[in-house]
């Protein structure tokens, strides 16, 4: 009887929630209901991202508590991995991802450029800036700016750069201390640092000015993020140039080591985008994910709690791209997500650039 | 059907299993060098553009550079520091034997990615010892991240190979001639030198070809410590290639795989052929009837404290290196310990389901995997003993071919055999897809170790039960067997080691539900989460030491 009444209660309790949460949400037309019926019957949801999940755990919770009937299953890979992987197993025909989700911008247009994306018009588009989405196939999520970080026991505050100019003026300036002692990406081993220089030659017209200032300290290159924090932290090295910013402000958090600063001449933007596949056996999951993520909640949870800024025009307070906008101004410059990002992935015209950034480092 | 009368139902099966899992991979490697695109995609043609691009680009000539560099570093550092440790270890009196010789196998069972991992935080530039010496003397004396570094810590840890079969040859020599030589006056040193190195020098030159055909193959420690000033080696270069352009550039892999394979096939057949020689060359030993210790008199002490600085530089300087890095959250200059003193990496593995499942799947492929390895190498074992007929001829030489392959592309060949062969795909995200490729990866060291143990059993035991009318699966199953039990026991300990050491292979088979410590490692380095690397990596030590242990109780001989 016991067990019974436990069971009862069990589901009593879950009958409110499992209505409120699966209702259409507000501002959504109301054949939306169509979409959650059909993900609930698919059950089941696959995402290949590039963020790790300890970092989305909150966001995957919500997300479940909202649709308990979609199983979600969230593969965390890099991002050359989500690529191959992606890619080999559409042409297996065997299953793959529902939904990608990746911070290789590049690579992400290439796949919608190449017909991999289907097309949806996410109710939630119109909150989007128009650099963030392209043909109706693929979403910017988040809104993270690139910045340099430092050792702050080992960089005075009287040397932090805050703009290229000044690291350039610094580096020339102060070449025997930060000999070897400065740090960016490897852009041959990550494509992500390959995408934020190439982004910098477009914007900065002093760029080359700054490579070979790297050049004349003999820049260190790292092919991560991680690796690139590990050794600013330990005073291996003392700068970090291009390095994302909330990578940088989630480690701030617990390593006393840590400074960062968004650059305020231009500080380059990029969006970690999503879109579904063509090919999804999940495709309703899918859009209800990704109008999920979009949502102001979904954008919310990952703002607070990953240290992403939200990439909507409507959410206030500091957890926006908004916010930051008001404080660094037209210097924020978003990486558009369109046909521009395919430029290097022409083999010629990469090696070609590969070359010059190493003529211009002395390698 | 005319093979299958010949040589049976079982042996021609168990022989072209093998067959299947040693050439597909291979097979599949050597098309996709053939072509211009991923063999998957639709716009793939034939040529030779892949070849082409690499040799146009400088960055493989200098990786070619430094892996021959490496590689003849390492044969002359390990061979004359493996046979004099050999020598100091089996023939001399040298103290504190026993324990020594455990030590020296650390390296062999330690993935070289953990070592080179410990390197980097112990002795890198802002390094525990780094940072210690510093103080102390004013200036660090060392660039762990040079390519001269590099090559003295490949050459170092690759001393216990030398060591195993300088050691087992040495162990089978009379003393006699090295007491002549002692009493008419000869030095310890001028004994090991003309003496009884040189009786084995059949074994030394096969240890030799060994070490120098492992550096053309090492991967881990470069990674680690060539990233930051950017030196390659082929397999790093392999590694690099992935990225280089952007999107996956297969072809060039295995373009780079072709020509490592182009090198180091020659050096597997080498080596077979040096080791049959240097059996007949051991044969003519003559009678060994006692062996007697050689004094070391006053080099004894000497000769200890290089042993243990030996020691001391290739395990425990790294190996402290990472216990320490697991335990703080941050350091470097002017940190002190209790400041930075957590357990959060320890917390996080336990927290992540993807770290957990590493862990337990390492334990699983190593318990589990090694054991049913052992099964399967036995199988091919039994199907090639005692029978000295074409089928064993072609089983022999088909183990030495994954030898030849570098564990990082024979992952990746596992991965496309996974995807594109039907009825293969469901495998893929579990644990058997990383252990088959595993199995192969180690297919020649295993049957080494079967194949030693099956030699013990005398022919005359298989041969009466025969004539009593046993059939040749029944020999197998109450004479053979039966008789080479402790053999296979330790053969999977053995086993058990090395699956917990292998990292290459399972990078890019590495998938949910398919981590293993080892390949999670490299990923993980990739990321940049130095703390759980270093915390992972204490427990994969703490794997491989407990597989020691559980070796040295049931008096397991490493030295297989």
């Amino acid at each position: 009887m016991n067990k019974q009444r436990r069971v009862m209660l069990a589901v009593l309790a879950a009958l409110p929630f499992a209505q409120a949460f699966a209702a259409v949400p507000a501002g959504y037309p109301a054949s939306y209901q169509a979409v959650i019926d059909a993900a609930n019957k698919e059950g089941k949801l696959v995402v290949y991202s590039t963020t790790d999940t300890a970092l989305m755990q909150p966001l995957l919770k919500d997300f479940q508590k909202m649709y308990p009937a979609i199983k979600l299953e969230y593969n965390d890979v890099n991002s050359t991995e989500l690529y191959n992987r992606y890619i080999s197993e559409t042409a297996a025909g065997g299953a793959s991802a529902d939904v990608l989700w990746s911070s290789a911008m590049d690579l992400q247009a290439k796949l919608v450029n190449d017909g991999y994306a289907m097309k949806y018009a996410t109710p939630e588009v119109k909150n989007l800036p128009d650099w963030a989405h392209w043909r109706d196939e693929v979403f910017g999520t988040t809104y993270e700016p690139i910045s340099i970080v430092y050792n702050k026991r080992l960089v005075p505050a009287g040397e932090v750069p805050k703009t290229h100019a000044e690291l350039v003026t610094l580096l020339t300036k102060n070449t025997a201390k930060y000999k070897g002692k400065v740090t960016t990406y490897d852009i041959e081993k990550s494509g992500t640092g390959f995408l934020f220089v190439t982004q910098d030659a477009k914007v900065n017209p002093a760029f080359w000015n700054l490579a070979k200032a790297f050049g004349a300290v003999d820049v260190k290159l790292q092919s991560s993020t991680g690796g690139m924090m590990e050794r600013i932290s330990s005073g291996e090295n003392l700068i970090g140039y291009n390095i994302l910013g909330s990578y940088a402000i989630t480690r701030a958090k617990t390593d006393p080591n840590i400074g960062f600063v968004m650059p305020t001449d231009y500080s380059l933007v990029i969006s970690r985008l999503m879109f579904v596949s063509k090919t999804a056996k999940a495709p309703n999951a899918a859009k209800v994910w990704v109008d999920y993520v979009l949502s102001r909640r979904g954008q919310s949870i990952l703002a607070m709690s990953a240290d992403l800024y939200s990439v909507r025009k409507d959410i206030a307070g500091q957890a926006s791209g908004d916010y930051l906008g008001r404080v660094l101004g037209a210097a924020l410059k978003p990486v558009a997500v369109g046909p521009g990002l395919l430029t290097y992935l022409d083999q010629a015209k990469r090696l070609d650039f590969i070359k010059q950034w190493k003529q211009a480092l002395g390698r | 059907m005319n093979a299958l009368a010949r040589y049976g139902l079982s042996r021609t099966m168990v022989v072209l299993v093998m067959a299947l899992a040693v050439f597909m991979p291979i097979g599949l490697v050597l098309w996709q060098s053939t072509l211009n695109a991923p063999f998957f995609m639709p716009n793939h043609a034939y040529g030779l553009d892949a070849f082409r691009f690499i040799f146009d680009d400088s960055d493989f000539w200098s990786a070619l550079k430094n892996t021959v560099f490496i590689a003849v570093s390492m044969l002359v550092i390990a061979v004359p520091l493996g046979g004099a440790l050999a020598f100091l270890l089996a023939r001399t009196d040298l103290p504190c034997r026993r324990p020594i010789e455990l030590m020296v196998m650390v390296p062999v069972f330690v993935s070289p990615f953990v070592l080179g991992f410990g390197y980097v935080v112990a002795t890198g530039p802002v390094g525990f010892y780094t940072l210690w010496v510093q103080n102390l003397i004013g200036t660090v004396p060392w660039n762990v991240y040079s390519l001269p570094s590099i090559a003295l810590i490949a050459g170092l840890t690759h001393v216990p190979h030398v060591y195993l079969y300088a050691s087992s040859a040495l162990k089978n020599l009379g003393s006699d001639v090295e007491e002549a030589a002692r009493v008419t006056g000869a030095s310890p040193f001028e004994v090991a030198r003309r003496v009884s190195l040189p009786m084995v020098a059949p074994s030394l030159l096969y240890s030799g070809v060994l070490v120098f055909f492992l550096g053309f193959e090492i991967f881990g420690l470069p990674l680690i410590l060539g990233d930051p000033e950017g030196h390659l080696v082929l397999a790093s270069y392999l590694y690099k290639l992935t990225n280089k352009l952007g999107i996956p550039s297969y072809h060039l892999m295995a373009a780079v795989a072709v020509c490592i394979i182009g090198v180091t096939f020659p050096l597997v057949l080498l080596q077979r052929y040096l080791l049959r020689s240097a059996n007949r060359y051991i044969a003519v030993k003559g009678k060994v009837t006692r062996q007697k210790r050689l004094p070391l008199g006053q080099w004894r002490l000497p000769a200890l404290a290089l042993v243990l600085f030996w020691l001391l530089v290739t395990v425990i300087v790294p190996l402290s290196g990472i216990t320490f890095r697991a335990f703080v959250s941050f350091w470097g200059e002017g940190v002190s310990f209790a400041e930075a003193f957590s357990l959060h990496a320890f917390v996080e593995i336990w927290n992540q389901p993807n770290l957990l499942r590493a862990v337990l799947n390492s334990v699983l492929i190593g318990v589990i995997g090694g054991g049913v390895a052992v099964m399967a190498y036995t199988a091919i074992g039994l199907a090639s003993h005692r029978k000295q007929d074409g089928l064993t001829r072609i089983v022999d030489y088909m183990v030495l071919i994954p030898r030849a392959v570098p564990g990082l592309l024979a992952g990746l060949a596992f991965l496309w055999v996974f995807l594109f062969v039907p009825g293969l795909k469901e495998i893929r995200s579990t644990l058997i897809s990383v252990w088959l490729a595993y199995m192969v990866v180690w297919l020649a060291y295993g049957m080494r170790l079967i194949s030693s143990a099956l030699l013990q059993v005398a022919p005359e035991l298989e041969e009466s039960a025969r004539t009593l009318g046993a059939s040749a699966a029944r020999v197998s199953k109450d004479v053979t067997l039966p008789l080479i039990r402790f053999g296979l026991l330790s053969s999977w300990v053995l086993m058990f080691m090395i699956f917990e050491r292998e990292y290459s292979t399972g990078v890019y088979l590495l998938s949910p539900g398919t981590e293993v410590i080892g390949s999670m490692l490299v990923s993980l380095w990739a990321a940049g989460a130095v703390d759980i690397v270093a915390a992972l990596s204490l427990i994969n030590v703490a794997l491989v030491a407990i597989g020691l242990a559980i070796a040295l109780k049931f008096g397991v001989n490493l030295h297989e």
